[in-house]
């Protein structure tokens, strides 16, 4: 063995012995074994038992949920009882642009009839009376109701025209005799036939046409040819559900069953899930 | 929507009455009515009210935790801003731990004499 060969083998020697005292897997290992000693020692922590809900100061208690009982509120008499005279009153809509009166008689017992148009109105003498005058568009007759459509929709002030269809209607009725054509009531079709129409219109092209926004429509009521709806889903407190009712339930209906009168919505849209938005 | 100042309520009770404060929850947050005068017993009629001063979406008379309160009339007076006040009657109605009956109606549209 030459004099390199005998260095070499002594500094190998000396750094086998320096890696096995300081071996870091060693004293990772010692380390460990420490630990896990000290940790047998400790004993293991129970659990603390759950905080019971009525103990906990920040818990919610549980929302009941309660059936909300809607009544009619009872109306006041909107016309002395008994009043020979005709007496008429006018409520325009908040959006302006249709006008309710309201007569101390009946104008179309237990039906409703709306007319579209100065056509529609012929034979029947309510009708023409009313569109006669110039600005009147559309005529929903519905039992002692009336309500106008006017054609100029920026005319707000409804006082003047309605005084104008006042005086016409108290004239009609004091002359007397029959307001609405009579082939009208006689081929008024049965409620059963009605209820048919309706349901189907609604199954078939209502429905399917408001599922898209998640709404659905359900017929509430039918007297005689007037129907009453209510809109669920995402219909309910929509700001358009305005406009769907007027411009689709309607015209889908009344192609369905063209002798349906009024429709009314029975929808509380302030309880709908995102009402007015 | 319209915001609603103050309410009062004068419920009368018919033959159940409640030993219960009567609580009205207005926009789903309940209300104790406050300036009570009268009781909840068979016959008699509770009256009160709340200064709301917020925009009304919804309002009901809660029935009690216990027992049934048949209620023979209710009549709520309202005051909204920028409205008339008016007040509204409500027919009979029975209310118990499950029910609540709807006690709000917007204010009337303006109606004329033509």
């Amino acid at each position: 063995m030459n004099i390199i060969t005998k260095i070499k083998s002594i500094f190998v020697d000396k750094s086998e012995k320096i890696s096995k005292d300081n071996s870091p897997s060693e004293s990772i290992n010692s380390e460990l074994n420490r630990t896990s000693d000290f940790i047998e020692e400790v004993k293991p922590v129970q659990s603390e038992p759950d905080i019971l809900e009525e103990d906990n100061p920040f818990s919610e208690p549980e929302p009941i949920v309660r059936r909300v009982i809607r009544v009619t509120a009872v109306s006041d008499n909107l016309f002395p009882p008994k009043d020979e005279k005709v007496l008429i009153k006018a409520q325009p809509s908040t959006a302006g642009d249709q006008c309710l009166f309201m007569v101390n008689r009946p104008l179309f017992s237990g039906y409703s009839w709306w007319f579209p148009n100065f056509e529609s109105a012929e034979g029947s003498a309510l009708a023409e009376r009313l569109f006669s005058l110039e600005d009147v568009e559309s005529v929903l007759v519905h039992e002692s109701t009336l309500t106008i459509t006017r054609k100029d929709k920026n005319l707000f002030d409804w006082k003047p025209f309605a005084a104008e269809i006042g005086a016409n209607l108290r004239d009609l009725l004091e002359e007397g005799g029959s307001l609405i054509l009579d082939k009208i009531i006689n081929e008024m079709p049965s409620q059963d036939i009605i209820e048919e129409g309706i349901q189907k219109a609604i199954n078939e092209e209502v429905n399917p046409g408001v599922a898209g926004h998640g709404g659905l429509i359900t017929l509430q009521n039918i007297k005689g040819n007037t129907i009453t709806i209510q809109m669920g889903g995402g219909c309910q407190g929509c700001s358009s559900a305005d406009l769907t009712l007027k411009q689709g339930i309607h015209s889908s209906f009344r192609k369905f069953v063209p002798q349906i009168g009024a429709i009314f919505d029975e929808t509380d849209h302030a309880a709908g899930l995102n009402p007015y938005f | 929507m319209p915001k609603l100042n103050k309410f009062r309520v004068r419920l009368e009770t018919g033959t159940n009455g409640t030993e219960e404060p009567a609580r009205v929850s207005f926009n789903n947050h309940l209300l104790p009515l406050e300036d009570l005068s009268g009781g909840t017993q068979p016959g008699e009629t509770l009256e009160g009210g709340y200064d709301v001063n917020s925009m009304c979406h919804s309002m009901s008379l809660v029935g009690p935790e216990n027992g049934k309160w048949s209620l023979k009339k209710i009549i709520v007076d309202f005051e909204c801003e920028n409205t008339p006040s008016y007040s509204v009657e409500f027919p009979a109605v029975e209310l118990d731990e499950s029910t609540e009956v709807d006690i709000w109606k917007d204010p009337p549209l303006a109606t004329f004499d033509v």
